[in-house]
Order: C-alpha cells, then sequence, then structure tokens
C-alpha cells in the first residue's frame, strides 16, 4: 500500500516508510540503518549484520540479525544513498 | 495485555493438581518466554478479557492516561503484544502523531497487525509495528515524548536493562508508564490473586489446553518486583520521579516514571 504523503514514501518491495526507517537504529551500536530494497532488510554496516523486514514488520530482534559475510554481500546490498527530503 | 501472559509448553502429560502450593517450574530464558506468547497468542486478547471481566480495558486507559500521551505526539509502546495499548495511544497522538509498537513475539505482532487492517480509525495507520528486544531497544536517544510497557516488565528478564533502554529513549521530562500485576506486601491481596489463578484462571485455560501455560503466571508475579522496589529501580537508573499507584483493588499496579 503506498501512502498519499509525500514524507512518507513507502516501497513496495521494501514494505517500510522511509520516515520509518530513519528513527531506527541498529539495537545493537544503536548507529542508524541503511535501508536496502533489493534484499529488504536494514543494514547496520558499522557491524555489517542486515535485519530483515517480514511483511512489513522489521524485525531487529538483535538474534535475527544475519551476518554479512563477505565484500561480496555487502557489494549486492544498495550503496549508501545520499540524504533525500 | 492484561491478565495472564505466560505459557510454557508443557511436555508432561495431563493436568497440574491445583495446589496453591506446588511449586512451578520457572519460565527462566528470554526464548521460554517468547516460546510462550508465540503459544498463547491465538486465545491472548479474548482470555484477558473473560479473566478480568473486560477490566483490563479500564486498567489500560488508565495506563495510557498516566503517560502524558497528547495529540501529535511520537510515542513508545514497549512488549505492545496483540495492540490494545498501541490502538490506545494511537486514539490520543492522532493523525499528526506515531505509535511506535514493540515486542518480541512475531506471532502476537501478525495479529496486532490484523487488528490494525482492520480497523477503519484513520489514525490507527500512525502505528508502526517492530519486532524487537526490549533490552536492547532499537531507537536513538531521546526519541519518545511518552512511553507504556503493559504485562510486559514483569516477563522481561533483565527488567534494570529494559528500564534503562527506556530511559534512555525517552525525551527529557517525559514519562513512562508501566502497568502489571501487583505483587503485594499485603498477604490479603497475595492470597486473592493466588486463588484466582489456581481455581478459576487455571480451570478456565486448562479448557484451552493451556493450564501449564497460565500456571507461569503466578510464579511469574512471586519474581516480580513490589511496587517500592520498582520505584526504587526507576530512580537507579535515573528516572528523576517513580510514584507507583495501585489500581483494580490492589491486584494491580501502576508505575509512572519521568525522566
Amino acid at each position: 500500500m503506498v501512502r498519499r504523503s509525500g514524507v512518507l514514501l513507502k516501497s513496495a518491495a521494501a514494505g517500510i516508510s522511509s520516515r520509518l526507517a530513519e528513527i531506527l537504529v541498529c539495537p545493537l551500536t544503536k548507529q542508524p540503518l541503511r535501508m536496502c530494497e533489493k534484499t529488504n532488510s536494514l543494514i547496520s554496516d558499522s557491524i555489517g549484520v542486515s535485519y530483515p523486514i517480514v511483511d512489513g514488520i522489521p524485525r531487529l530482534v538483535p538474534s535475527d540479525g544475519i551476518i554479512l559475510q563477505s565484500d561480496q554481500d555487502l557489494n549486492s546490498s544498495d550503496p549508501p544513498q545520499t540524504n533525500s527530503s | 495485555m492484561a491478565a495472564l501472559q505466560f505459557a510454557f509448553p508443557s511436555t508432561a502429560g495431563g493436568r497440574r493438581r491445583l495446589d496453591t502450593r506446588s511449586t512451578v517450574r520457572p519460565v527462566r530464558c528470554a526464548a521460554d518466554r517468547q516460546a510462550l506468547f508465540n503459544r498463547i497468542a491465538p486465545v491472548y486478547d479474548n482470555l484477558n478479557d473473560l479473566f478480568s471481566l473486560g477490566m483490563h480495558r479500564v486498567w489500560k486507559r488508565m495506563a495510557v492516561s498516566w503517560s502524558g500521551v497528547k495529540q501529535g505526539d511520537t510515542v513508545l509502546d514497549v512488549c505492545c503484544g496483540s495492540g490494545d495499548l498501541a490502538f490506545l495511544l494511537s486514539e490520543k497522538v492522532g493523525t499528526s502523531g506515531k505509535v511506535i509498537a514493540l515486542d518480541f513475539s512475531k506471532q502476537q505482532l501478525q495479529i496486532a497487525a490484523t487488528r490494525q487492517s482492520a480497523q477503519s480509525k484513520a489514525c490507527y495507520k500512525n502505528i508502526e509495528w517492530i519486532e524487537g528486544d526490549a533490552a536492547d531497544l532499537p531507537f536513538p536517544r531521546s526519541s519518545f515524548d511518552a512511553a507504556t510497557i503493559g504485562y510486559g516488565l514483569r516477563n522481561i528478564v533483565d527488567r534494570r536493562k529494559a528500564m534503562e533502554e527506556m530511559y534512555k529513549v525517552l525525551k527529557p521530562g517525559s514519562k513512562v508508564s508501566i502497568l502489571d500485576f501487583n505483587k503485594s506486601t499485603s498477604s490479603l491481596n497475595s492470597s486473592v490473586q493466588d486463588w484466582m489463578i489456581d481455581y478459576i484462571v487455571v480451570p478456565i485455560a486448562s479448557g484451552y489446553s493451556l493450564a501449564d501455560e497460565y500456571q507461569y503466571l503466578k510464579s511469574s508475579i512471586k519474581e516480580y518486583l513490589t511496587g517500592k522496589e520498582l520505584e526504587q529501580l526507576a530512580g537507579e537508573v535515573g528516572f528523576s520521579e517513580a510514584k507507583f499507584y495501585e489500581i483494580g483493588a490492589g491486584l494491580m499496579g501502576n508505575l509512572v516514571a519521568t525522566r
């Protein structure tokens, strides 16, 4: 479902609004997360962990985090996006 | 979610004999408790209504009022379960506000999301469900204008950590409202709670094959903190004020702590 508001941009693939993604942080490092639409997950770059989003609900229990094993995993994610608002 | 929260899948066959002095194996680790809430999720809301004769709805409204939530706020509900408090908060913050509701049970969150999509009120669209751990909140410091936790703190293994996390994510001057069973220092209150669990709750729960699950309630109350201890814990983690209120004829209690 795509929200009408220009502020709440919701990607059908991502399943969460960019506004929500902005207020979430890694539960372990408390650092900002990066939204990766390709893998539909939230990336904690500082520790190389990916948290899945399932049915529009981010799974941010630490044990839900998937360690990104290699540079290939990191490269397969979207590159860091410049802030656009 | 008021009333009973706990369910540990029992591998033993048959039902426990009702004995107020029986020792119930405590549901120790977080994974056990997570499994418990996943297991009771399908009947959770109905049993809450049944066991509390609908009173849990009143207690939750009181908890929301005590949080100081107002229109336009961004608020947090920890251990949101199937969403009762989140929906009440959503009505208060309105369409200009935001409710972030967090729980570690996938099944409870699924029910909450389903309830949300079945509702027609526009304000409910401002609730976001997050699967997360109360002891490791995925939010920056000073994010929220108010927070609530209903029938959750008692079930968290590391309560001090959870209190510290809630303290950090609240904006200075904001409040957290913590509703739960009252671990009373009054032997009368304790006896009434025990009696109700043994002779009302467990027999009814056994009709849903959840007798063992709801036995956990008794031990979880005994292992919980009294009102005074909760006030003390809040002070230790940094809250500037903490006041505990007994409600529901002393069976329930609500701590209000200000950052």
